[in-house]
C-alpha cells in the first residue's frame, strides 16, 4: 500500500494486476467483480500512464484494445507456438460456430447455452460443427456448449452473467479474437473470390 | 367513439382504473380478459364500461389499450416509435393558415399559425430525443443482427426526413418574415425566435445521431465481415490448408497476451508464520482434508475470545486474592466483613477497586466461605455518597464476623 502512495497509483492497482496477470482481459462491459470499474480506472489517461510506468518496471505492458485491456510481457520471446496454434485453431472453430448461428452472437449479446444447443440440434450443419470442436468429454450437445462457454469465460471473452438462468454475456474482449481473425490473410489461388460480397453462410 | 364522452368522463374513468391502465400500458398485447379480471383490480361491470367507452379493446380475448391513450402517454414520456409524419402534417397546416392570413388578416388565423409553430418546435425536439433513444436501444438490445441493421437503416432514413422538415420549416419562417413583421405581435416574435434557435440546435443533434448510426452500422458490419472470414478460415482449416494458404502461423506467433504464451500467474509461497495463525490453521485443515493427512487435523482453532476477556482477567486476579483476603479477615477482630472490605487497601497491581467491586467481593466471600464466617442475621447500615449522582445513599448489609470470635464482639 505504501508503494501506491509513493507512485500515486490508483488504489485498485492490486486488483488490476491480479486480474491481468492471470492473463485475463479487462473489458468495459464486464460487470463481475467490478470489472467495468477497473476498466474505467485504467482508461483514465493519468492513471494509465502511471500504471504503465509502474508495471513496465516488472516487465508487464498494458495493451489497449477496443474497449478492453490486457497484459503482455516486455522483451520476452513469445513461446509455446504449438500450443498457441492449437488454441487459436479452436477459437476459429468456436467463432465459426457463433457466426453460423441464426441469431449471431456478437459483442454485448446475451445467450444461454441451452439456446445454442437447441439450435444446433435442429440444424445438421451446426450440429456437425459443434460435434467436431475438439473438447475432452462432453456427451450431450448441451454439455458441449456449456464446456465451450466455460472455456470462453475462463479466457475472459464471455461472462456468466446470471448463474441461475445460466445466461452468458459477450464481453468487449471478444473483439480481440475478431481482430486476430481479421488480420489473417488468406492467399487466394484466384478461383474462389466470388463470395466477398455474398451472404453469410448459415 | 361508441358513446358520447366528454373530457371529464374520460379523465375520471381513466383515473378510477389507473391501475389497469398502467398495467396495460406496461405490458401491451399480453394480457387476456380472464387474466385482467382475475387480478381483481377491476370488476366485470367497470371493464364493460371501459370497453364501451373505447378506452379498452378486446380482440381474440386479448385486451389492449386504445392507441390514442397509448400514444398520449408515449408522447408525454418521449418514448415509443419515431413518427416524423406528424411534423409534415403540422407544416402543411402551417402553410395553409399562412395563406389564409395573407388573404384576410384575422386574429384567428394568426392564432393557428402560432399554435402550429409551437407544435412543430416541440414535436421536432421530441422526435429527435426519441430517435436518439431508439438508435441507442436498438444497437444495444436488438438481438437479431439482421433486424438490427434494418432498424438502424430505417432510423437513418427517418433522420433524413426530419432534416428535410427542419429545412422546410426554416424556409417557411424566412419567407414569411415580412408578414410576421407586419403583425407586430411580440408573442409570435418570441415563438419564431425560439423556433429558429432550436432548429439550429436540433440540426446539430441530428448530425451527432448520424455519426452514431454510422458508427453502429460499421461495427456490426465489421463483425459480420469477420464472421464471414472466420467461416472461410474454418473452411480452409477443414481442408487442412490453414498453415499453408494463410499467414495464420505468423499472426499467432505475434500474439502477445499472457494467457496464450504460457506465462503463469506469479505465485508466492505462504510464510511459515502464517501457518501458525488461526487462518493458517483453517488452510491447513482444508489441505489435510483434501489429502487425508490426520497429523495436520489434530490442532484445533482456539475458541473465540469473549469480548470482555480483559475484565474477566481482573476478576480472576481478585478471586485469586480472596483466599488470602479471607485469611487476613479471619485473623483480625476489629471490623466486620463489610467494613473490612470497604476499607481494605488492595495492592496497586489490581488497580482501582470500585465500591461496586468491593460489594460483589463481599457477596462472593459471603457465599463461598459460609462455614468460616459467623452470620449475624442483623442489618447494619452504611452511608455513602454516590459518585455519579452525588446523592446520599444508605446501604443495608448483613453483619458478618469471623467465626472464631465470640459474640461479645458484636457492636
Amino acid at each position: 500500500m505504501e508503494d501506491s502512495i509513493n507512485f500515486n497509483l490508483p488504489k485498485q492497482t492490486h486488483d488490476i494486476f491480479s486480474v491481468m496477470a492471470r492473463g485475463a482481459f479487462i473489458s468495459s462491459n464486464g460487470s463481475r467483480d467490478g470489472m467495468n470499474r477497473l476498466y474505467d480506472v485504467i482508461n483514465n489517461p493519468e492513471n494509465f500512464d502511471r500504471l504503465q510506468a509502474y508495471f513496465n518496471v516488472i516487465r508487464y505492458n498494458i495493451e489497449r484494445g477496443n474497449n478492453f485491456f490486457y497484459f503482455a510481457k516486455l522483451s520476452e520471446p513469445n513461446s509455446e507456438i504449438e500450443k498457441k496454434l492449437e488454441r487459436f485453431e479452436r477459437y476459429i472453430d468456436i467463432i465459426d460456430l457463433f457466426a453460423s448461428m441464426d441469431n449471431k452472437i456478437g459483442i454485448g449479446s446475451r445467450f444461454r447455452p441451452g439456446e445454442i444447443a437447441e439450435e444446433c440440434n435442429a440444424n445438421v450443419r451446426l450440429k456437425q460443427k459443434l460435434q467436431k470442436i475438439p473438447l475432452y468429454r462432453s456427451e450431450t450437445l448441451h454439455n458441449k456448449v456449456r464446456e465451450i462457454c466455460d472455456l470462453m469465460s475462463r479466457d475472459s471473452f464471455l461472462e456468466l452473467e446470471d448463474e441461475k438462468t445460466e445466461s452468458y454475456k459477450v464481453l468487449d474482449s471478444y473483439s480481440y479474437l475478431l481482430e486476430i481473425i481479421n488480420s489473417v490473410a488468406i492467399y487466394e489461388d484466384g478461383s474462389n473470390t466470388s463470395d466477398s460480397q455474398g451472404l453469410i453462410y448459415n | 367513439m361508441s358513446l358520447q364522452v366528454n373530457v371529464k368522463d374520460l379523465l375520471s374513468n381513466l383515473y378510477t382504473n389507473r391501475g389497469v391502465i398502467e398495467l396495460l400500458f406496461g405490458q401491451r398485447d399480453q394480457i387476456t380478459v380472464n387474466e385482467l379480471l382475475g387480478r381483481g383490480d377491476i370488476s366485470e361491470e367497470q371493464y364493460r364500461k371501459l370497453v364501451s367507452l373505447d378506452i379498452l379493446f378486446e380482440y381474440e380475448n386479448v385486451v389492449s389499450l386504445n392507441d390514442a391513450v397509448v400514444s398520449m402517454f408515449e408522447d408525454f414520456m418521449e418514448i415509443g416509435e419515431v413518427t416524423p409524419g406528424f411534423i409534415n402534417d403540422y407544416i402543411n397546416e402551417l402553410k395553409r393558415h399562412i395563406r389564409f392570413y395573407q388573404e384576410a388578416r384575422e386574429m384567428r388565423f394568426l392564432r393557428s399559425i402560432k399554435k402550429y409553430l409551437k407544435r412543430i418546435n416541440t414535436t421536432l425536439t421530441r422526435e429527435i430525443i426519441k430517435l436518439q433513444k431508439n438508435v441507442d436501444d436498438t444497437y444495444k438490445n436488438e438481438g437479431n443482427y439482421r433486424i438490427k441493421l434494418q432498424k438502424l437503416e430505417d432510423y437513418r432514413e427517418k433522420r433524413d426526413t426530419i432534416i428535410d422538415f427542419i429545412k422546410q420549416t426554416s424556409s417557411i419562417v424566412d419567407e414569411t418574415r415580412v408578414l410576421f413583421n407586419i403583425t407586430n405581435d411580440t408573442e409570435l416574435f418570441g415563438i419564431v425566435t425560439s423556433l429558429k434557435s432550436s432548429l439550429i440546435e436540433n440540426l446539430d443533434f441530428l448530425i451527432e445521431i448520424q455519426t452514431d448510426i454510422t458508427d453502429f452500422i460499421n461495427k456490426i458490419q465489421f463483425q459480420l465481415d469477420v464472421y464471414k472470414k472466420a467461416q472461410r478460415l474454418k473452411e480452409v482449416k477443414d481442408h487442412g490448408a490453414l498453415h499453408f494458404k494463410t499467414n495464420f502461423r505468423e499472426i499467432v506467433q505475434g500474439i502477445n497476451t499472457l494467457k496464450h504464451n504460457g506465462h503463469k500467474t506469479p505465485k508466492t509461497k505462504i510464510p511459515i508464520e502464517f501457518l501458525y495463525s488461526d487462518e493458517g490453521h483453517v488452510l491447513c485443515k482444508r489441505i489435510a482434508e483434501k489429502y487425508k493427512i490426520t497429523r495436520l487435523m489434530v490442532r484445533g482453532v482456539a475458541d473465540k475470545m469473549s469480548v470482555n476477556f480483559k475484565d474477566k482477567g481482573l476478576e480472576q486476579n481478585i478471586k485469586l486474592d480472596t483466599e488470602k483476603l479471607v485469611e487476613r479477615f479471619l485473623a483480625q477482630t476489629k471490623q466486620n466483613l463489610f467494613e473490612y472490605l470497604i476499607e481494605y487497601k488492595f495492592p496497586k497491581a489490581i488497580g482501582n477497586v470500585t465500591f461496586e467491586d468491593r460489594l460483589s467481593l463481599f457477596v462472593e466471600i459471603a457465599m463461598e466461605y459460609q462455614t468460616k464466617l459467623d452470620f449475624k442475621y442483623r442489618l447494619q447500615y452504611h452511608d455513602y455518597i454516590e459518585d455519579e449522582t452525588k446523592l446520599k445513599k444508605r446501604l443495608g448489609y448483613t453483619l458478618i464476623l469471623p467465626v472464631k470470635e465470640k459474640k461479645e464482639k458484636v457492636k
